[in-house]
């Protein structure tokens, strides 16, 4: 049984998300692919597209250059169709425009390496993933962010992977407690049905830091930088319930709330991508009765790790996946390489 | 001879524009069409007939043949312009990519001279493209007429062997190298990812000398912190992989042979292609202009040989749309126009300035080969037309009201000639009165013997001699008691719109008259204060007496 197997069974699409560069993304991608093969598992294979990179496009270095077994579905660019090692049969021209190229939608005929490439907008990614289970997939996987500060929203997929390892820190306790960190806010809590939440979703097109006072929404003029958070205070103060903000949310914002109103609010946010608190920060403000809600989370189907780093370093594998796995016990984990 | 129809001005101002902008063409070819259509001018009388009887057969397509019709719209989505890599095709190898957009195209060629082979659709010879289906078997050898595209290995029995061969020497070489990947791991607990690598730290000394101890393995790349080794080929695996190297080259070539065959194919099949891609094109714009004349309730004109326009219930689309769209029922206007002038005057808001572009709008359309909005028309072919409406664009370049009418009437007496049409709204009522009218009078002097048919909305008191006048039914006909109880409690924007419901647009003989005096009345009803229109009555009836 492998990691395949387990997702398939769950989600139709799923995006591989990097903790950071070099946490081992590609490798867990040709890891499913591979997999896949053994399977005799039909996938779909896509890029989270990424505009104005023509040049490390062409080089690769960017752009996973996979190896692909026949009949897997494929988007490709036209300008990098004919510098496709694999033989790839052109199944529709779609209308997604990338810089090198309309993205075509393709059969493998021959395998053989190819270079993929994907829709910008994640709207124009679902579009296309459906299409491939459409067109028989039996899975598409995207390729997703090669950081978490590159991922803008949640994904186009109804899960993602993430890659995790040494690269993230010397020290093992912390790559496991970070991953863990970033686990627990993509699966933070939905904010609940009520009026709240029917005003945020009214609202939310104006894209506005919003107060809500007993079912009263109240959108103040938000003058950038920390007296955001005076203002936020004073809301809170005046009893203020949810306090709704589109944009980043950070520990500056905290810092400037009265410790003892902490707890007199709900924070909802747009998606866990939102926050940009660090681990001790978030603990101890949930210590102080912070609470923060989401209006849509992330679904984490698998973590991957990486023992090796590349400055030199390098965990015993077992004992990075079993440490991952003990902080993580409702996600499957495993090492790629073992 | 200069043969312009009319001018940018007349045909946006018109409402022309506004309805050119609103066919739905759907294809590239169509577009292009569109963006070329040609009036007809007198003396191709024949010609427009024709063009009007092969837009009503496609009406009849539309209406009849609903199946077919929906069949076609879908052929036409998505279709794209292959005009270009036709031409290319002459000189160079058409890519993959370009094959497999020609197979598209030539995919839905076939499907729409398919369609019409099993329909007795009303249309006409000259917009059904030629078959295409010889050169499409050529670009499809697993006849199987799907939008897919691939070298496939049905081009080239060579091709097929060569990529048999590169499938098995790949499968061979993979089989033995995951037997030494496994072995590797089983022997010596080197795990290698599926790409047949490892990459170690320099660091990481410890594993680094089990790599570099272990003889399977080879460094393919190296820098000052990592160590990159690869399963070292066996002589057996070098071996396959230089050949399927040598076979790949030799894909490559077969393929490319492909390519230029197919290319020459569609170049020597380029006249076809070409012609086709017209006859889509007239087809698509002619089907745009059937859809537009059904959405808009539109009617056939009747071609006369005179220089005469004769509408019934003619209706300005612009205008139209906006009314129904506030919930309103729009008021039709018939008219009859001959050579010489017509004097169209009435209460203000009593719809002159629209029923001039309404004019203009139809005898415009009907002579670019369209359908009119109304019940009936006869329109007899116009050299050249041109509609004289204030705008505020002319205020903007600087020059006041008046100068730019001047400017324009220049415009207009230095391009008419025979049979042509001049639309003029309110002339010099920017002006003082006196000269204002004097002026009028003048042009409709200068204007009635000439071979035009012209005509003036004004609120100048012109003489009846000589000339057609008509008059805006406007509020003759309403019942005052009614609006005012309605208007009281009105706020603005209710106001006009309560006016405009009562209002009658239509155009009857002005009889003796004189020219008719609703100003008062609307001033007043639009919340003028009543000391003010008091005092305008009295000043009204000195004048008068």
């Amino acid at each position: 049984m492998g990691l395949l197997n387990e997702l398939k069974e769950k989600y139709r699409t799923v995006s591989i998300v990097g903790m950071a560069k070099n946490a081992g993304k590609t490798t867990a991608l040709n890891f499913l692919i591979e997999e896949a093969m053994d399977e005799g598992m039909r996938l779909g294979i896509t890029s989270t597209g990424r505009d104005g990179e023509t040049t490390d496009l062409v080089t690769g270095t960017e752009k996973p250059r996979v190896y692909l077994d026949e009949d897997t579905l494929v988007s490709v660019p036209t300008e990098l169709y004919d510098l496709s090692d694999a033989g790839l049969e052109i199944l529709k021209m779609t209308e997604y425009r990338t810089s090198i190229g309309r993205l075509l939608l393709c059969r493998v005929a021959q395998s053989g390496y190819v270079q993929v490439a994907g829709p910008v907008a994640t709207s124009q990614q679902k579009t296309l993933c459906s299409e491939m289970l459409d067109m028989g997939a039996e899975m598409v996987i995207i390729d997703g962010a090669i950081d978490r500060k590159a991922i803008a929203a949640p994904d186009a997929s109804d899960a993602i992977i993430i890659s995790t390892g040494a690269v993230i820190s010397r020290n093992m306790n912390k790559v496991v407690e970070e991953t863990a960190h970033m686990v627990n806010l993509y699966g933070l809590e939905l904010l609940e049905e009520g009026t709240a939440k029917d005003l945020i979703e009214k609202y939310a097109s104006r894209d506005k830091v919003m107060f809500i006072n007993d079912g009263q929404a109240d959108f103040p003029e938000i003058l950038g930088g920390l007296g955001n958070s005076r203002i936020m205070d004073q809301a809170v103060a005046d009893g203020a319930d949810h306090i709704y903000i589109p944009g980043a949310f950070t520990a500056g914002m905290l810092h400037e709330i009265n410790p003892s109103n902490l707890k007199k609010v709900t924070f909802v946010l747009k998606d866990p991508t939102r926050i940009f608190v660090n681990r001790g920060d978030w603990a101890r403000f949930l210590k102080k009765g912070m609470r923060v809600k989401v209006m849509e989370n992330i679904k984490v189907a698998a973590v991957t790790v990486n023992p090796q780093a590349p400055a030199g370093y390098r965990f015993d594998p077992e004992e990075l996946r079993d440490l991952m796995q003990k902080a993580l016990p409702d996600i499957p984990v495993t090492d790629v390489r073992i | 001879m200069n043969r312009r129809l009319s001018n940018v001005r007349t045909r946006q101002r018109s409402g022309f524009e506004y309805a050119v902008n609103a066919l739905d063409t759907a294809t590239p070819y169509g577009r292009k069409k569109a963006g070329e259509m040609k009036p007809f001018f007198p003396g191709e009388e024949e010609e427009l007939r024709d063009e009007l009887d092969t837009l009503e057969r496609m009406v009849e397509f539309k209406r009849d043949y609903v199946a077919q019709s929906a069949e076609l719209a879908l052929i036409f989505m998505d279709m794209r312009e292959c005009t270009g890599t036709v031409a290319s095709s002459k000189t160079r190898t058409l890519s993959t990519v370009e094959l497999y957009e020609m197979k598209c195209m030539l995919i839905k060629i076939e499907q729409i001279t398919k369609l019409f082979d099993k329909t007795e659709a009303p249309i006409p010879d000259r917009f059904i493209p030629v078959s295409v289906s010889r050169l499409l078997d050529r670009l499809d050898p697993r006849q199987d007429r799907m939008a897919t595209f691939y070298i496939y290995e049905e081009f080239s029995e060579k091709l097929a062997t060569l990529r048999e061969e590169k499938r098995k020497a790949e499968l061979e070489l993979r089989k033995g190298m995951k037997a030494g990947k496994e072995a590797l791991k089983k022997e010596k607990g080197i795990v290698l990812t599926p790409k047949f690598d490892c990459r170690i730290s320099r660091s990481d000394e410890e594993q680094l000398e089990k790599l570099m101890a272990a003889e399977e393995l080879e460094i393919a790349e190296q820098d000052n912190m990592w160590v990159t080794f690869v399963l070292k080929q066996t002589e057996e695996d070098a071996a396959r992989q230089e050949e399927i190297e040598k076979i790949s080259l030799e894909i490559e070539d077969e393929e490319e042979k492909v390519r230029e065959r197919l290319s020459g194919e569609i170049w020597k099949n380029s006249k076809i292609l070409f012609e086709n891609c017209e006859r889509i094109g007239e087809l698509d714009l002619t089907l745009a202009k059937a859809d537009f004349a059904i959405k808009h309730r539109c009617v056939k004109p009747v071609i006369i040989e005179e220089h005469r326009l004769v509408i019934k219930e003619g209706r300005q689309m612009e205008a139209e749309e906006s009314v129904t769209g506030k919930g309103g029922s729009y008021m039709p206007v018939s008219v009859e126009l001959y050579q010489g002038v017509t004097c169209i005057t009435g209460a203000n808001m009593g719809g002159k300035t629209i029923s001039l572009k309404m004019i203009a709008q139809t005898a415009l359309l009907a002579q670019y080969g369209f359908f009119v909005p109304c019940r009936e028309a006869e329109i007899g072919l116009s050299a050249y037309m041109q509609m004289l409406v204030g705008d505020s664009q002319s205020v903007e370049r600087g020059l006041s009201s008046f100068g730019s009418e001047m400017e324009e009437l220049k415009e207009i007496f230095d391009h008419c000639r025979e049979r042509s049409v001049i639309l003029v709204d309110e002339i010099a009522s920017g002006t003082n009165p006196a000269e204002g009218a004097a002026l009028t009078k003048s042009i409709i002097d200068f204007l009635k013997d000439k071979p035009y048919i012209t005509v003036f909305t004004t609120h100048f008191d012109v003489p009846d001699k000589d000339i057609q006048k008509l008059r805006a039914v406007g509020l003759e006909n309403a019942d005052f008691g009614k609006i005012g109880e309605e208007i009281r409690y009105a706020n603005r924007k209710e106001r006009i719109n309560i006016i405009g419901k009562y209002m009658d647009y239509r155009l009857i003989p002005a009889g003796d008259g004189g020219i008719p005096k609703d100003a008062l009345n609307i001033a007043s009803m639009l919340g003028i204060d009543k000391e003010v229109i008091e005092k305008a009555k009295v000043y009204l009836k000195g004048e008068d007496a």
